[in-house]
């Protein structure tokens, strides 16, 4: 879809127009349910999370300004309604190692990976605030430091500064045997 | 896991991974979802933008704001929340305050709510997903869909053309109705010959042909990315043979691959004197067909190999008391208990024990598949069993490492002493099965780790625990072959320890222990686990001898014809028996290795073949007429690379009676080999029955200390049901 077409799509829906909207969701909705799931790595979560993202769409597609992207503002939303669900979650459940989800079996992913992926996504959890999106967007959807520093809204630096003290945060961490990451210090 | 820092490009690949494509059914939920959401938010709107616009002192932004906590109320509703409270405030509401209920704007009731996201959501639906039903409409369409697709995707047209004419081919050939030609019209005009097949159609088409249908339905049904990888696959094999398409289609049962082989046959003695093989001594084809027996399945015949059956008992040989030679060798003569007139000569061989002392230390890497298709109750479950299991029978200094393959391969454990046993246990404990199966790969690491740690005093082997499944990487037989020999000449061993039914790659797996020096057993249970791991561990682990040959030189003078049981694949070309090149069969530590003939004497009435018309019968006579044959025996200690020779002459008349037991070992023995013929379906199982292999069996089961014999004549008894049914 070209930009113009995406543009006069979202002024139709904007408008009220159920068919365009229709058309923008289908649009969309890979891309939502795409960053959902990086967010997660699972499908179970990331259903519920696309949900969210776009009941969200339908309420606040009359907010989007075109001051930014399109995509840029859907990444914005899928992060906050991640960061929302995550919030709902730990209210009515705390950490228990009974709750892991055995990730489903993907055809082109293997089990460690399954598995490290789980663990790398808990470890981004457990960092500071804003940390995990900005892993996602650079290292997960590809995206320069100064498109992830436009979704996120912070300066370039930051998004610089942050996937260097991940990295650094990282290394400081070592497998033990029982499979958990733990700093080794 | 292995102790492993978290690495730059482990970040970066791990989120790179590619997240799944959403299901069309919840993407479907979700977007219906949504639009109600959408339709309801725009009905608020402008049933409240009339206000704003009468409060036009109100900003844009404030009214927005304002909207969207209305319509957030609205979708409390809309949502099924397990919060059922406000069905109580409403009844509250209707009770206590019945105006505060009815005031609300009457897009804020509920029922009228509903009713609109409904009706929206059909036209919706409707509207958004007429182009998704349109699917299932009609076959026409849908093929005109899908070539419209893979023209989309630019598939080079010449590639299906000529499948689709064979196609065509094969249906005006049989004949079918023409309106199937008028489908295969379609077919060939979509290039995708594939989906114009209605299933009415498939049972009127000959079976290739149906097959072959099926198997473009496939094709097309993956993503378009794969169908591009497979499509080569096509180009190379574009009309597969039929039995090839029987063996990928009928149910799991029947994907266990063996090797094809055709029964030893009859040998006139005056012709072609000379039998040559190596031993055998491993027992895998036992115990896959007492795991199909116990299922109330005969075993396919090429699962049967008669020498596995017969060497999987104990049979009570009398030990060597010379070390010199490491095994002794026990010949006798009998008479035939499926064909009056024939006679069965029985060669034991018996290797000696070594005692607790002489034991040496051990390096073993475990190999362990972790694929997704171990994810079985009988497959790493029993694994772990297995393996812990061994690890009671190792010593305090051995050193176990262990190799986990699955998508990629990784080591679990690094060397480790067997003292640290609970260190040893965690690991197995931890290991959890998915992902598809570099076997390839984790036999190189595995063989890299017991390089590593090569003991040059003790025995270095890999056991390799699998399903037999090797999906990924360089996995053709034969280059995984050359591997394992190189590395065997090194001096580490490979055993294979195979597990679960289904997909049980028997080939592959005789293959790699018969190059690795090493057994092939298969684990159907945990008492087999028991006895290959415990019971039997020493002669697993522990070589005596290695490349044993058995030639058998028959007297013509005496000897008619004769009959190898079983050892078809192992059969030997008569040179290779001298050649220390070729590799052959080991002799673990207290292994027996047994081997029967059936042979028609010179004189008797039963032989198949007739006599040579044109052919001189000048037998000189050797003044050897005692003898009906000459055993030769080659072996090779496992340190050395010349082989020794051991020759006994076969007597006519041996008498046994010196050896207190043998003749109840061999008339066991005997009573295995009729059993495995009747199961092959065999030609020369004369007139034996299941029936007399039980009472054959019974009436020689001595003392049978782990009930083993006991099984045996269970498993007769299935296998003679089963028959029947």
């Amino acid at each position: 879809m070209t930009s113009t077409n995406q543009k006069e799509l979202i002024r139709a829906a904007q408008d009220g127009d159920g068919q365009a909207f229709a058309l923008l969701l289908e649009e969309s909705y890979d891309t939502l349910y795409r960053f959902a799931y990086r967010w997660c790595g699972n499908r179970a979560d990331a259903e519920d999370i696309t949900q969210q993202a776009c009941m969200k769409l339908a309420l606040s597609i009359n907010q989007f300004r075109f001051e930014a992207a399109f995509s840029s503002w859907l990444y914005r939303l899928v992060i906050n309604c991640a960061k929302d669900w995550y919030k709902s979650q730990n209210r009515h459940q705390h950490d228990n190692i009974d709750d892991w989800i055995e990730p489903e079996p993907t055809p082109d992913q293997t089990a460690e990976n399954r598995i490290y992926l789980q663990q790398l996504l808990r470890l981004l959890d457990q960092m500071s605030d804003g940390f995990k999106e900005t892993a996602l967007l650079v290292h997960g959807e590809g995206l320069s430091h100064a498109e992830a520093a436009a979704i996120l809204q912070v300066k370039e630096s930051t998004v610089s500064w942050r996937l260097h003290d991940i990295r650094k945060q990282l290394q400081l961490l070592q497998q033990q045997p029982d499979g958990s990451w733990e700093l080794s210090l | 896991m292995n102790r492993h820092d978290m690495k730059d490009d482990d970040l970066q690949r791990l989120l790179q991974e590619q997240p799944p494509k959403p299901e069309a059914d919840t993407k479907a939920r979700h977007i219906a979802a949504a639009m109600a959401a959408f339709v309801a938010q725009q009905n608020t709107q402008s049933a409240s933008e009339k206000p704003a616009e009468d409060l036009s002192t109100h900003s844009q932004t404030a009214s927005e704001e304002k909207k969207s906590t209305i319509v957030q109320g609205f979708l409390q509703r809309l949502r099924l929340t397990r919060d059922t409270n406000h069905h109580g405030d409403k009844s509250m509401n209707n009770t206590m305050n019945n105006n505060g209920f009815d005031n609300r704007s009457f897009w804020q009731k509920p029922a009228l709510i509903s009713g609109i996201a409904a009706s929206s959501l059909a036209v919706l639906a409707g509207l958004t997903f007429m182009q998704h039903l349109m699917i299932n409409s009609d076959e026409q369409e849908l093929a005109a869909r899908i070539a419209e697709q893979s023209l989309n995707k630019s598939v080079p047209l010449n590639v299906q053309e000529p499948l689709a004419d064979a196609e065509v081919e094969e249906i005006v050939v049989t004949g079918i109705r023409a309106s199937l030609q008028q489908e295969a019209e379609v077919k060939r005009t979509a290039n995708a010959s594939v989906d114009a097949v209605s299933e009415e159609d498939f049972g009127q088409m000959p079976e290739a042909s149906v097959s072959t249908s099926l198997q473009r339905i496939e094709k097309i049904a993956i993503s378009p990315k794969t169908t591009a990888e497979v499509r080569p696959m096509v180009l190379a094999a574009p009309a597969p043979m039929a039995e090839e398409i029987m063996v990928s289609q009928p149910p799991q049962e029947f994907r266990d691959r063996f090797e094809n082989f055709n029964e030893n046959t009859v040998i006139a003695a005056s012709e072609n004197p000379v039998s040559t093989f190596s031993i055998d001594v491993d027992t895998a084809s036992y115990s896959f067909l007492r795991r199909m027996l116990n299922n109330g399945q005969l075993p396919e015949k090429d699962a049967v190999r008669s020498e596995e059956l017969i060497n999987y008992f104990d049979y009570a040989y009398p030990v060597p008391k010379d070390r010199k030679t490491p095994f002794a060798t026990y010949t006798s003569v009998m008479d035939s208990p499926w064909k009056a007139g024939n006679k069965l000569i029985h060669i034991g061989i018996q290797g000696y024990q070594l005692a607790a002392s002489d034991i040496p230390q051990s390096n073993l890497v475990f190999l362990l598949d972790v694929s997704g298709s171990m994810d079985e109750p009988s497959k790493l479950p029993l694994v772990k069993q297995s393996m812990s299991l061994l690890l009671e029978t190792l010593k305090p200094d051995d050193t176990i490492s262990i190799v986990v393959y699955a998508g990629a391969a990784g080591t679990v454990l690094e060397p480790t002493k067997v003292k640290e046993k609970n260190k040893i246990l965690a690991a197995l404990n931890n290991l959890q099965a998915g992902g598809s199966t570099a076997g390839a790969e984790g036999i190189a690491l595995a063989y890299q780790l017991a390089e590593a740690n090569f003991n040059a005093q003790g025995v270095n082997r890999i056991i390799l625990a699998t399903d037999g499944d090797f999906n990924v990487g360089q996995t053709g037989d034969e280059a995984l072959q050359d591997f394992v020999e190189r590395k065997r000449e090194k001096g580490i061993y490979l055993s294979v320890l195979g597990f679960g039914q289904g997909n049980y790659q028997d080939e592959m797996m005789q293959t790699l222990a018969q190059n690795g020096n090493g057994t092939a057993a298969y684990i159907d249970t945990l008492s087999e686990a028991q006895k290959v791991l415990v019971t039997e561990a020493t002669s697993n682990l522990f070589p005596i001898a290695k490349d044993v040959k058995i030639q058998v030189e028959f007297n013509p003078n005496t000897v008619k014809e004769y009959r190898l049981i079983g050892y078809e694949t192992r059969a030997l070309n008569r040179e290779d028996f001298s050649n220390d090149k070729v590799d052959a069969g080991e002799i673990g530590a207290g292994q027996r290795v047994t081997a029967i003939y059936e042979i028609t004497p010179v004189g008797a009435q039963s032989g198949l073949l007739e006599e040579s018309r044109y052919q001189q019968q000048n037998k000189p006579d050797t003044g050897k007429n005692s003898e009906y044959a000459f055993l030769r025996l080659r072996y090779k200690l496992p340190s050395e690379t010349q082989s020794t020779l051991i020759e006994t002459p076969i007597e006519k008349n041996v008498l046994l009676e010196a050896l207190a037991g043998y003749q109840q070992e061999v008339n066991f023995s005997i009573a295995v080999a009729g059993f495995a013929q009747l199961l092959k379906g065999s030609n020369y199982a004369g007139d034996f029955t299941y029936d007399k292999v039980i009472e054959l069996a019974q009436a020689n089961k001595g003392k049978d200390e782990f009930g083993y014999r006991t099984e045996f004549v269970q498993l007769v008894r299935k296998a003679k049901i089963a028959k029947e049914m």
